[in-house]
Formats: structure tokens, sequence, C-alpha cells
């Protein structure tokens, strides 16, 4: 009963509902529904309340990419449960899809996504076998990251040839920490909309967090600042909002247009241009071919920095958002300041 | 994930219901299918038939088709009957020294390379292309996903019933279908346009490897062990049920990839059945078979 008390807590934000259907909720979750035709009846009823017991204590998220993991942790403190789909080192545009994927989805509160296309790829497929209410579009608990984020290249026309795939924009927004306030803000505001009762402690985690960040922020600027306007290369076009934020240029990429592999006439013209513009490293995330990216360095004397969107992509950033932000701008300063 | 509590056991299998639908309803035909494959010695020419049928999708996307659209569904089954006409008039041309499988693989890597330069200024297109016609068994998550290519299953299989002499008489004994006054080249391309078709829709629900898994290796384990064909049938089909349930239960309880895990089990059971086969031969008189 203690189990029903405390669901009926979270009811507010369940607008139209009174107690009563509530209190049915509470034991009948929307994943019951496709699990009673294949269980043993004795399972599932034991299931219900061994369920009901736990699934309730906290926000049950799933959260798409590492990246939006790592500050839904800092938002949501110990009110919340996460479950990441992708793996750090894996390309977010293309996931393995795994059984549990689907009953995680179906069993979450909310689902945040960066809602850039990203991974609709992968997403789509798995949300039509999660079959859950909460996390349908408009829903509460489909939270989009992008929202409230200045999104770049959103292409004024829609033309496949001409490499604009995401129609929502550049989706690679969180590697500006201004964007992953916002973002927080974001969450913080979506968290208390789920669970009004912790509102004010996201509030407050949110401002702890971004308290850091900005003092964070003023540090990262000033390593940067010598090095405004330096020109770096990277493979794929996923690092703008980082080039933006911190004054770097970042204009030339290793592979012709996304997801096309580098032809060789291509690769000879990014070598031209980095040794025109002086560009001296190049940067490659974990799941890009490092190969192309040492061929292009030895031939211009350039160095090759591993780097990665996701807390836990490279070496030294499991540690959370402002962990990787801090490798991604010492070492980058280091690299840049090493390569006059 | 804790995969000891039968509460999660219970909901992954829950997930996995059309999955498991989709790898007990259509493997047999793939079994069938599989039998013909080997005793003609193409063991290859699936993944070549479903290159050939991508290709045709690659080419529909440069007219600017999507990948979803009926359109590009038509270019694919256009370029699958040109891929059985290739197979159809290069079975009988007996080379002494170019055997039919190099061709086929021939087939296999140029029309591969061939998708990759069409779709050179596409972007993201190879692998958006890849997820297009690459299936993944997991997303069967609505009974339409399985019972409509279940339907066209049946038609084929249909097919292959009623003209079920001459199509077998072409596949286990072409020299005395040939003496017999058959069309070896008609029925030759009437059988690789429904295998094209069969490929191609399979290989859009479960991918490459789970394709090519279900047609040889039950297939091969039940030669084994049969010669005739109705008990190839019934063995081959028992075998690729068992790796299908066997492989999803896997997937439930480890929190596998299904594919995967269903080629590994098949694998695994090849393995077995040959070992077997091998203790049974061994005991009563080595000129059998």
């Amino acid at each position: 009963m203690n189990t029903i008390m405390k669901t009926n807590s979270l009811i507010p934000f369940l607008k139209r509902r009174d107690a009563e259907s509530a209190e049915k909720r509470g034991v009948s979750l929307s994943s019951l529904r496709c699990f009673a035709t294949s269980a043993p009846l004795r399972l599932l009823v034991a299931a219900l309340f061994f369920y009901g017991a736990t699934a309730q204590a906290k926000l049950n998220l799933v959260v798409t990419t590492p990246d939006l993991a790592a500050i839904a942790k800092e938002v949501g403190g110990d009110q919340v449960e996460i479950t990441t789909l992708a793996r750090p080192t894996e390309d977010p545009h293309f996931v393995d899809a795994k059984p549990s994927f689907i009953v995680k989805l179906n069993k979450a509160d909310a689902l945040i996504e960066g809602g850039a296309e990203l991974e609709i790829g992968w997403l789509s497929p798995l949300l039509n076998g999660a079959r859950n209410a909460k996390i349908q579009p408009g829903q509460p608990g489909r939270i989009l990251c992008s929202e409230g984020i200045a999104m770049r290249e959103v292409p004024t026309v829609l033309d496949r040839s001409k490499g604009d795939l995401h129609a929502a924009g550049n989706p690679h927004f969180i590697v500006d920490p201004l964007n992953a306030r916002i973002v927080a803000q974001h969450l913080a505001d979506a968290f208390g909309k789920l669970d009004a009762k912790s509102a004010e402690k996201f509030r407050a985690n949110f401002d702890k967090f971004a308290s850091a960040l900005d003092a964070k922020m003023v540090e990262w600027q000033k390593t940067m600042a010598p090095l405004k306007g330096r020109e770096v290369v990277a493979y794929h076009n996923s690092w703008l909002y980082f080039a933006e934020g911190f004054g770097l240029k970042i204009e030339f990429f290793l592979e012709p247009k996304p997801g096309i592999p580098p032809s060789p006439a291509h690769l000879a013209e990014v070598m031209a241009k980095m040794k025109e513009t002086n560009a001296r490293v190049v940067i490659v995330d974990p799941y890009l071919n490092r190969q192309t990216a040492e061929t292009a360095a030895r031939g211009t004397g350039a160095t090759v920095l591993d780097v990665a969107q996701f807390p836990g992509g490279v070496k030294g950033t499991d540690g959370g958002y402002i962990a990787l932000m801090d490798y991604l701008v010492n070492s980058l300063a280091k690299a840049l300041g090493e390569k006059k | 994930m804790d995969t000891n509590d039968p509460m999660t056991f219970w909901q992954l299998m829950a997930v996995m219901k059309w999955p498991l639908v989709a790898c007990l309803l259509l493997p047999p035909l793939l079994v069938y299918f599989g039998l013909h494959i080997i005793r003609r010695e193409v063991i290859f020419v699936d993944l070549a038939l479903a290159q050939v049928a991508t290709l045709g999708a690659c080419v529909a996307i440069l007219f600017h088709f999507d990948p979803h659209d009926w359109q590009s569904y038509a270019f694919s089954f256009a370029f699958t009957l040109i891929g059985a006409a290739i197979f159809t008039l290069t079975r009988m041309k007996e080379h002494r020294r170019v055997p039919q499988e190099a061709l086929i693989g021939i087939v296999y890597v140029v029309a591969a390379a061939g998708g990759i330069l069409l779709l050179n200024n596409s972007p993201h297109g190879n692998e958006e292309l890849k997820q297009t016609l690459v299936g993944e068994l997991l997303y069967l998550q609505t009974p339409g996903q399985v019972l409509m290519p279940f339907a066209l299953f049946v038609a084929i299989g249909g097919v292959h019933f009623v003209f079920r002499k001459k199509l077998i008489a072409i596949s286990f004994e072409p020299a005395r279908a040939g003496l017999e006054g058959l069309s070896i080249r008609g029925w030759d391309f009437l059988f690789y346009a429904l295998f094209g078709i069969v490929v191609t829709t399979f290989v859009h629900i479960g991918g490459v490897l789970l394709v090519f898994s279900y047609l040889i290796i039950p297939a091969v384990c039940a030669n084994f062990l049969a010669s005739r064909l109705m008990p190839l049938l019934a063995i081959g089909c028992g075998i690729s049920t068992l790796g299908s349930v066997a492989g999803i239960y896997c997937s439930a309880t480890f929190n596998w990839p299904v594919g995967a895990a269903i080629v590994c089990v098949l694998g695994v059971v090849l393995l077995v059945t040959a070992l077997a086969a091998k203790l049974l031969q061994a005991k009563p008189n080595p000129t059998a078979d």
C-alpha cells in the first residue's frame, strides 16, 4: 500500500486523473500489457508487486547519448535512475539495438534525446516496440534537449545531395558549455514537471552545476584565449559549436560530406589547405577512421588528437561533462601550443 | 541490467514476441531454398542477389526516390531479375577452369562497389542504405511487419509447390531434367527470381548474416544426417526452429543483439550435428551414403 501512496504523490502532473484511476495506474504499468501475453500468470502477479515497489521511487530516465546522460545526472542527482543507450565510443548516428533497450524505454518515465535527428535512425524503430504513452512526442516525458538551443546550420532547403540530412540543423551542440547550461536548465524544468516534489532539488542541482560550469568557463576561456582564430581540422562536422564557443576555426573536414569516406583528391585538398592556413592539429572521434587523420597529419607535420563528444569516449573523461570539457580544452590547448 | 531477475527475462521475451514469431514462420522457406542452393553448389548466390537488389535501391536514390518508396522496391526487384538472368545464363556455361562460384563472388563485389560509387555523393548514403535495407530483428514490433512477409513467403512457397517436380528436377537432377526436355534456362530464371525476392525480403527483416545462416546452416546440418528431400527438409526446419528459439532465448538472457545470437547458436548446432554425424558414421558401415 505504501507503494501506492508514493505513486499518488507523483500524480499532480497527471492532470485529469482522479485518485482511484491513479491508484490503478500504480500497479498496471504499460510495460506489463505486452508482457501479460507471454508470461505465466503467477509470475505476472508477483512481478506486479515487485515492480510497483521499486519503480516509482525515482524518476526512471532513458537517455540516448552519454553527454546528455551526464548532464541529466548532474541535474537529477539521486532522484533519478538513468539508462544510457549509446556507448560513449559508439557513433551516435548508428547504435546497435539490444533487447533491453525496448524494455527500458517501456518502463521509462521520460526519454531524453538530442532532438535534432541525431538518433533518428535507430531510436524510432525502438520506440515502435516500447509502447509507452509517457514518452510519446508532445508528452512531458519526451524531453528534446535541442529546445532552447540556437541551432546552427539549419538548412533552408532540404536536399539530400547537399548533405543536409539533419533538417533541424547541426545536432552536435553539447560541446559548447553555454549550450550545456541551457540543456541543464531545460532538464531541471522538465524533471520538475515530472516530479513536482523534487522540483526544488532539481533547481538546486542545476544551480550547483551551472555555477561550477560558469567558474570553469572562465578558466577554459582563459586557456583558449591565446589560441583564438587558430585552425583545427576535424573528421566530421561535429565541432562547430565547440569552435564557436572558444573562437577556434574548424572549417576543413577529412570527409568531403557527412558520412562519405574521404577520396584521395579531397584529402590532398584538405592537406593543401592545412598548410595554407597553418592548421597543425587534426581531431578525430573514437568511432571515426583515425588512419585517415594520421595520413593527413603525416603529410603536413600536424598532430592527431583523440577527442570525443561523450564523457568516457576518450581516456580520462569518465568524470562527467566538466571532466570531458576539461580534457578537450586542455589537450587541444596543449596540442596547439606545441605546434605553432 | 540484472539478468538474473525473472521479471527482466520475461519482459525481454515480451519484446521478442514478434521477432520470435518471424523466426518461426519465415525460415522454413529459407531452409528449403538452402537445400537447393547447396545442391547447386552456389553457396554465396544469396549474398550476391541481395547486393544486386541493393544496387537497384542505390539507383533509385540517384533518381531521388526515398529508400522506403515503392519505386525503390521496383528498382530493387528489377535488379534482382537482372541478377537472376545473370546466374541463369552462367549456370550451363560449364567452363572447365572457371567455376560459377567465382562469377557469383564477382557479381557480389562489383555490385557492392558499384553501390559505393553511385552513392559517393549522397551524404550518409551508404550507411543509411545499409540501415534501410539491412534489417534488425528487434525492430519487428507490429504484426504487419511479420505477417506481410509471411504472406509473400507463403505465395512463393505455393509457386514452388505447384511446380515442385520441375523446380526440384533442375536443382537436384539437372542432367535428367535436360534429357527430359525441360527448359532449364526458363525454370532456372524462375528459381533465381523467386529466390532473389525471398532473400531481399529477409535481409530487410533480419540482416545479411541471418539470411545466410538460415539458408545454409540448417541445410548443411540436414545433409550430414539424411539424403532424401523430405527428411532433409524436416531436419533442416527442426534445426532452424531450434536455432531460432535458443538464439532468442540467449538474446533475452544475456541481452545480446538478436541476429548475431541466432547465427552463433546455429553455428554451435552445426558443430554438434557434424560431431554426431561423425560418430554415427563411424559405427555402422563406412560405405554408406
